[in-house]
């Protein structure tokens, strides 16, 4: 497979899984477009054990698909995000269009974003002890992801979900991947599964020529020339790193323990 | 060992049918209402206005008092509701008319809440 066609290989996918989730959201098949969602596995687990049911709308595909994207997780970091995630490849597109609005792109300082991500964390815990508290999926209102595919139906909170959605994608447009990286309940779950996972990006140190294009092309800000091996939890094994990457060789998709 | 790209792809589809193909092994009912005792038959629907748990206990109780109605079973996140019914008593488009009938609303108004997909 030449390198171009890794990235075009995932906004193929990308693409399937949007008119998927379209098609369920359109009220074709007999799911909600929500049953696409793992964070709903994470919302019913406590439903689950307490009373032995769902919460509000989830369902057992929410919890199944939160098992396998964690062994997935473990096996190759956050691929979801970056090849079957609706969401991520909203972030992407408003990254990429913010990239040609830009003529130099306004950088999060590292402390600050390092800071920011923090917040992911914050927002994990909100909508579990909401939703574990309530037994409804209170944050529904806020999610963009609900808000897009239901377009802004049962459960939105009218102008305050506008507000916010219209927010988000104007982050996504400034800072690349906002809001998976700064707001991403989903994400603060698989942190600790992708840290440790076994497929990662390697760069041989004697091919590189430190022309920094990795980096570059990372919409995650990973500073992928400096790294011997890629094993930041934000990486979704997106592999843009190696598509720009112009020596042959110099970075590789390796398994290592 | 160094891993050919297209592997991620696999392994995500992978993933993603194996999550589709465990679902089985959850499945559980939003909500169970038993209205009397009886095997009866079963007839399963898809019915759109399903949402969650709210909805499903809606959906259920316009059942309560229908006769021959032994019970109604609803799973929210596959838009299903499972009637047991005594089909000498009760129909299964006498079933389905009830879920279409429009609901009266406080305000007087009136207005379609589900609507049945299909069934079988």
């Amino acid at each position: 497979m030449s390198k171009m066609k890794t990235r075009y290989l995932r906004y193929a996918m990308l693409t399937i899984v949007l008119g998927l989730v379209l098609y369920l959201s359109l009220g074709f098949g007999s799911r909600s477009f929500e049953a696409y969602c793992p964070f709903g596995g994470v919302e019913s687990l406590w439903g689950l054990f307490t009373t032995g049911e769902f919460s509000c709308a989830l369902g057992p595909l929410n919890l199944s698909f939160l098992l396998a994207l964690l062994v997935l997780a473990l096996v190759c970091k956050k691929a979801f995000c970056g090849w079957a995630c609706p969401i991520g490849l909203l972030g992407e597109l408003a990254a990429r269009l913010g990239g040609w609005a830009w003529k130099k792109r306004p950088r999060v300082p590292p402390r600050l974003n390092h800071t920011l991500k923090l917040l992911r964390y914050v927002v994990l815990a909100a909508a579990l002890f909401f939703t574990y508290r309530t037994g409804e999926l209170v944050l529904r209102g806020y999610d963009p992801f609900y808000l897009i595919f239901s377009g802004f139906g049962h459960g939105s909170v009218g102008i305050f979900s506008v507000v916010v959605l219209v927010g988000m994608i104007i982050g996504m447009w400034v800072v690349p991947m906002f809001f998976c990286r700064y707001l991403c309940p989903m994400g603060a779950v698989f942190d600790p599964f992708s840290r440790i996972a076994l497929l990662r990006v390697t760069r041989d140190t004697s091919k590189c020529t430190g022309c920094g294009r990795c980096s570059g092309a990372c919409l995650q800000d990973i500073p992928v020339q400096k790294l011997g091996n890629v094993r930041y939890r934000d990486c979704t094994n997106c592999l843009d790193c190696l598509d720009a990457c112009p020596e042959k060789d110099a970075l590789q998709l390796r398994a290592e323990l | 060992m160094r891993l050919p790209t297209f592997v991620i792809p696999v392994l995500v589809t992978l993933a993603l049918t194996a999550g589709y193909g465990l679902r089985t092994s959850f499945t559980r009912p939003t909500t169970v209402r038993t209205f009397a005792e009886g095997t009866g038959v079963k007839a399963t629907f898809i019915v759109d206005g399903v949402r969650c748990k709210g909805t499903a206990m809606f959906l259920s109780s316009l059942y309560e008092d229908i006769p021959g109605i032994f019970g109604i079973e609803i799973f929210a996140g596959e838009r299903t509701a499972v009637f047991t019914y005594d089909p000498k008593v009760v129909t299964r488009d006498r079933i389905r008319a009830i879920m279409e009938a429009p609901i009266p609303f406080k305000d007087g108004t009136t207005s379609q809440v589900f609507k049945c997909m299909s069934f079988r």
